[in-house]
């Protein structure tokens, strides 16, 4: 059989997520470090979020690209493809979203929308709303999708085992943000308070997330039943990109009770950065894996058997 | 005149013309002496009858014998690389899932069985092309035949 064998390096894919988000984490942390220590003399939210949204962008349509690259290796019918074609437009969604937000929906110098004047504001608004609903509970609702066909398979290799009460506990906890996001959110409409666009689309992708963070704990069990390979490694890192996209909502929401002085934007860029990151590890690993298997054999030794017909064997 | 021990074995086998075992008949009727050289010729060749008989009995018992050793030898050989098999598969398959799955596959007592899971396993979640290069790094160098009517893949 004749073994592809491009992209040679790409199996080195999650080393270089890895490396981003290392690079990414260390920088940010010293910035706020460094920000922190110098009595906030200087506004940390206005130098990061172009470029950190733009970081964001770039690590969502590798991801997206890594995904397309699984979604090729599985022909039509194959049990996983439901759950890759899923999975590849929920990565599609966030990085057309955060292409979209950043390139036609803002007000930037090189927008070609923002050239016609206040006239074209409007679509500029309605793209950058198209934008939030694509990269919020739209994409959700697709990884939910592909995560129960997921499960599904797991489930029939014997994979599939009964979330432990530690599992329900982190669920708890999910639900409980949601319904104190829900009553906060009734609250504020009963006090007569403006509701933005974006409380609503956050709102909205509340229960998907909850269901989501179902099928991460069913996913946690599956993947400690199954080991620590190379494709335990892909539905990990899927079920911690879940587990991070709660935690970063969560924190998203707790950090301004508390204290307004966290610069709270550059927080929300270094958990959507980590989050898009731990997702485009996912598809990172199942490339990888594929191509270690297909990786030409050349420092083995040669199998002079297969020369040998079957039946003089 | 007494016929020659020639004449005797052709007349023997039957081979004379009609005419000559006719007299050597009549003789051999008469001569006591040609009756007992006769009885000889008749003893000795169905001996060498029997010796002929003999070795290829042996023969049907020799290739008797080389047939099983070489199934014994066949079967030895299969169980070596059976064993061989698994220890790749269990392998492979803790590199790609995990200890844990390894051992899951590991339970069927048999090398095809577990070969069939582990394919299953592996053309599901890492596609049929890598699933097939698994396979064939699995097979090289083992000199392993399933058994027939039996599907491994």
């Amino acid at each position: 059989m004749t073994r592809k064998s491009s992209l040679e390096g790409i199996e080195s894919a999650p080393r270089w997520i890895f490396l981003f988000l290392g690079a990414y984490l260390i920088v940010h942390l010293f910035a706020l470090y460094f920000w922190n220590a110098a009595g906030h003399v200087f506004s940390i939210e206005g130098t990061s979020g172009g470029t950190s949204a733009l970081s964001v962008t770039a690590m969502a349509a590798v991801g997206f690209w890594l995904c397309l690259l699984v979604l090729r290796s599985f022909p039509a019918g194959a049990p996983l493809r439901p759950a890759w074609m899923l999975i590849t437009f929920a990565a599609g969604a966030q990085a057309a979203s955060g292409a979209l937000a950043q390139l036609l929906g803002s007000n930037w110098l090189l927008n070609p929308l923002a050239w016609g004047g206040p006239a074209r504001s409007g679509l500029i608004e309605q793209i950058r709303r198209g934008a939030l609903i694509a990269g919020g509970p739209f994409q959700l609702a697709l990884l939910a999708l592909g995560m129960l066909v997921a499960l599904k398979v797991l489930r029939k290799f014997g994979f599939w085992v009964r979330p432990s009460a530690a599992d329900w506990a982190i669920c708890a906890i999910v639900y409980l943000f949601a319904l104190c996001r829900f009553g906060e959110a009734g609250a504020a409409s009963l006090a007569g308070r403006q509701f933005g666009f974006e409380d609503w689309i956050s709102l909205a992708g509340l229960p998907i997330l909850c269901v989501l963070f179902l099928e991460a704990m069913l996913l946690r069990q599956s993947v400690v039943h199954m080991g620590n390979g190379l494709i335990s490694r892909c539905w990990a890192a899927f079920m911690c990109g879940i587990f991070l996209t709660g935690a970063g909502q969560l924190a998203l929401w707790v950090i301004p009770h508390y204290s307004h002085a966290w610069p709270i934007e550059m927080i929300a860029s270094l958990i959507q950065f980590a989050t898009v990151a731990v997702f485009a590890l996912a598809p990172a690993c199942q490339v990888a894996a594929q191509r270690r298997a297909i990786k030409p054999a050349s420092d083995q030794p040669e199998d002079l058997a297969t020369n040998v017909p079957a039946l003089a064997r | 005149m007494h016929p020659r021990s020639a004449t005797l074995i052709a007349f023997c086998d039957a081979e004379g013309r009609a005419g000559r075992s006719l007299r050597i008949a009549r003789h051999l009727s008469k001569c006591e002496k040609c009756r007992d050289q006769l009885a000889r010729i008749r003893r000795e060749k169905d001996e060498l009858s029997a010796r002929a008989a003999a070795p290829e009995m042996e023969n049907g018992q020799g290739l008797a014998a080389v047939r099983s050793a070489i199934a014994a030898w066949q079967e030895g050989r299969n169980g070596e690389a059976a064993s061989e098999l698994r220890a790749r598969l269990r392998w492979q398959i803790e590199a790609y899932f995990g200890s844990p799955a390894a051992l899951a596959v590991d339970r069927p007592s048999r090398a095809e069985e577990m070969l069939g899971k582990a394919s299953e396993m592996l053309e599901v979640f890492l596609g049929p092309e890598a699933a097939e290069a698994v396979r064939d790094d699995v097979f090289r160098g083992v000199d392993w035949a399933a058994p027939a009517g039996e599907a491994c893949r």
